[in-house]
C-alpha cells in the first residue's frame, strides 16, 4: 500500500492546438506531463511517482479526439479517444471488434469514461489491455515533437515495464492501424488476478486471415501477449508457425504451446503460461467462427 | 507560484465561476469550496467509485479529475437528483429496497445507476452488474442494490 498525498501544485495548459502543445512540450521537456484522462497520471501524482511542475492537457485540442476509418487504410485513433467512446463507436467495421474488447477490459465504467487507448499505450504497463490487441494488429504510432514526427510500429515502442521509447519533447498523437483483407477477425482474451484493481493477468489478442472458410489456409496472423513479459510482446514464433497452415485442431494446438514457450513471464510463470495456451486456443476458434458468420 | 485557473461551470444547474488551483480536486472542489458533500472520497486513487460524479452525462471518478478540467462543463452530484423536494425514482427505489446500510457508497452507486438508466432504460441483470462494477459496496453485498435499480427503471420507464 502506497501512501497517497495532495499532488503537488502546477501549471495547468490547456492548448486548443497540437503546434501549441508540442511547442510547450519543446519548452519544458521532461519538467512537464502530457495529460488526458489522468487515470493513471494522477495516481502516479498522488503517490508522489511523478511532480510534474507544468501539466499540458489534450482534450481542447479537437483533431485528437477522433476516430477515423477508412477502407483500404484503414483506422485511425486519437490520443484523447477514451476507451469508452472507442467501445461504443458505430465507426468501427465488425472486423476490428477485438479493439472494443481490449478497450472494455480496462477498469470499470468511470475509468472507461476518461482514460485514452494512447494514454494505456503511454504508461507503459506489461498488463494493459489494449496493446496485445494492437501489437496483434500492426498497429503504429505517430509521435510528434515541434521538431516534426516519426512513425513507429507499437512493437518497438515498449522497452521494459513502464518504460517505452517516447521522448520528453514528444506526445503520441494517433494509433494508425492498416485495413483488414477480407476473410479477417481479431479476438480479445483475458483474465484478471482477484484483487481491488482486477489487474489483467494474461491477456491475448489474435488476428487471423484465412484464404477461405474451405480450406482455412492461414494467410496472415498477428498473436499479442499481455502480462506474460516485460512489456507487451508479440508471439512471433507462434506467427510464423501458424502462416500457410491450415488452421485445424492439431495446429491450433501446436500454435499455443509455441506462443506459452516463447512468453516470459516472472510471476506465476508456470500458470501464467498455461493460460497463454488456453487464451490463444479458444482466440482462433473463435476467430475463425467469427469469419464463418 | 502557478497561476489560478478561471473555470465556468454548471454543477446540478446552478452556474457557477470559480478560480481554482491547477491542483485541485475536482472532487475537493465540490466538497470544500461548493460545500456539496455527498460526494464521498474512499480510496482516492479511481477504484471504489465512492467520488462518482457525472461530467456531461457520463460517470467518472471525481478524485481523478482536475477541477480545472471541468471549464464549460455540466457536473450532476448526488444533491442535484431530487426535484422540488421530490427524491428521484432510484433514491427512492434504493430507500424501498434497503440498498443502502452505512450509505457511503450510495452517493456513487445511485449516480452510475443513473449513467445507465438515462442511456438504456430497459437494462438487464447483466448491464446493471457492469455499471455498477465501478462502486464497491462493503456492506450489504449488491443483490439490493441490483433490485432497486432493476424497480428504479421500472418507475421510470413502463
Amino acid at each position: 500500500m502506497i501512501r497517497l498525498k495532495k499532488i503537488n501544485n502546477f501549471e495547468y495548459f490547456a492548448p486548443s492546438t497540437l503546434s501549441e502543445a508540442v511547442s510547450l512540450l519543446a519548452k519544458y521537456k521532461e519538467r512537464a506531463k502530457v495529460f488526458s484522462g489522468g487515470t493513471d497520471l494522477l495516481v502516479q501524482m498522488k503517490q508522489r511517482k511523478l511532480t510534474p511542475e507544468y501539466v499540458i492537457d489534450l482534450k481542447n485540442i479537437s483533431e485528437l479526439n477522433n476516430i477515423d476509418y477508412k477502407e483500404g487504410e484503414g483506422l485511425r485513433i486519437g490520443a484523447t479517444v477514451t476507451h469508452g467512446i472507442l467501445a461504443s463507436s458505430q465507426l468501427l467495421p465488425e472486423k476490428f471488434s477485438l479493439l472494443k474488447e481490449a478497450s472494455l477490459a480496462v477498469g470499470s465504467v468511470q475509468t472507461r469514461n476518461r482514460g485514452t487507448i494512447v494514454g494505456n499505450i503511454a504508461t507503459s504497463s506489461p498488463s494493459a489491455d489494449t496493446p496485445p490487441a494492437l501489437l496483434a494488429l500492426e498497429a503504429r504510432l505517430k509521435l510528434v515533437s515541434a521538431d516534426g514526427e516519426r512513425v513507429v510500429p507499437i512493437q518497438d515502442f515498449f522497452t521494459t515495464p513502464f518504460k517505452n521509447i517516447l521522448q520528453s519533447t514528444e506526445l503520441i498523437t494517433e494509433i494508425e492501424i492498416p485495413d483488414l483483407p477480407p476473410n479477417s477477425r481479431g479476438v480479445y482474451l483475458w483474465h484478471s488476478k482477484i484483487t481491488a484493481e482486477d489487474e489483467t493477468l494474461v491477456g491475448v489478442g489474435i488476428v487471423l486471415t484465412v484464404d477461405n472458410m474451405e480450406d482455412k489456409i492461414c494467410t496472415h496472423i498477428g498473436i499479442g501477449l499481455g502480462s506474460v513479459a516485460p512489456t507487451p510482446m508479440r508471439a512471433e514464433k507462434a506467427e510464423d508457425f501458424l502462416k500457410g497452415k491450415r488452421v485445424d485442431a492439431d495446429i491450433i494446438k501446436q500454435t499455443a504451446e509455441i506462443a506459452s514457450n516463447e512468453s516470459l513471464p516472472r510471476s506465476r510463470a508456470e500458470y501464467r503460461k498455461e493460460m497463454v495456451k488456453v487464451h490463444i486456443r479458444r482466440a482462433l476458434i473463435r476467430a475463425l467462427k467469427r469469419i464463418e458468420e | 507560484m502557478a497561476h489560478l485557473v478561471n473555470i465556468k461551470v454548471n454543477i446540478n444547474g446552478d452556474y457557477y465561476e470559480l478560480k481554482v488551483k491547477p491542483n485541485t480536486l475536482l472532487l475537493d472542489l465540490l466538497r470544500n469550496e461548493v460545500g456539496l458533500t455527498g460526494t464521498k472520497r474512499g480510496c482516492d486513487t479511481g477504484e471504489c467509485g465512492a467520488c462518482t460524479v457525472l461530467i456531461d452525462g457520463l460517470a467518472v471518478n471525481s478524485c481523478l479529475v482536475l477541477a480545472a478540467e471541468v471549464n464549460g462543463k455540466n457536473v450532476t452530484t448526488i444533491e442535484g437528483l431530487a426535484k422540488n423536494g421530490n427524491l428521484h425514482p432510484l433514491q427512492e427505489s434504493f430507500m424501498e429496497e434497503g440498498a443502502s446500510q452505512c450509505g457511503f457508497c450510495t452517493p456513487g452507486m445511485i449516480l452510475s445507476a443513473k449513467a445507465l438508466l438515462d442511456k438504456n432504460p430497459n437494462p438487464t441483470e447483466e448491464e446493471i452488474k457492469i455499471a455498477i462494477s465501478g462502486n464497491l459496496c462493503r456492506c450489504t453485498g449488491y443483490k439490493k442494490i441490483i433490485k432497486a435499480i432493476n424497480s428504479a427503471a421500472h418507475k421510470m420507464y413502463c
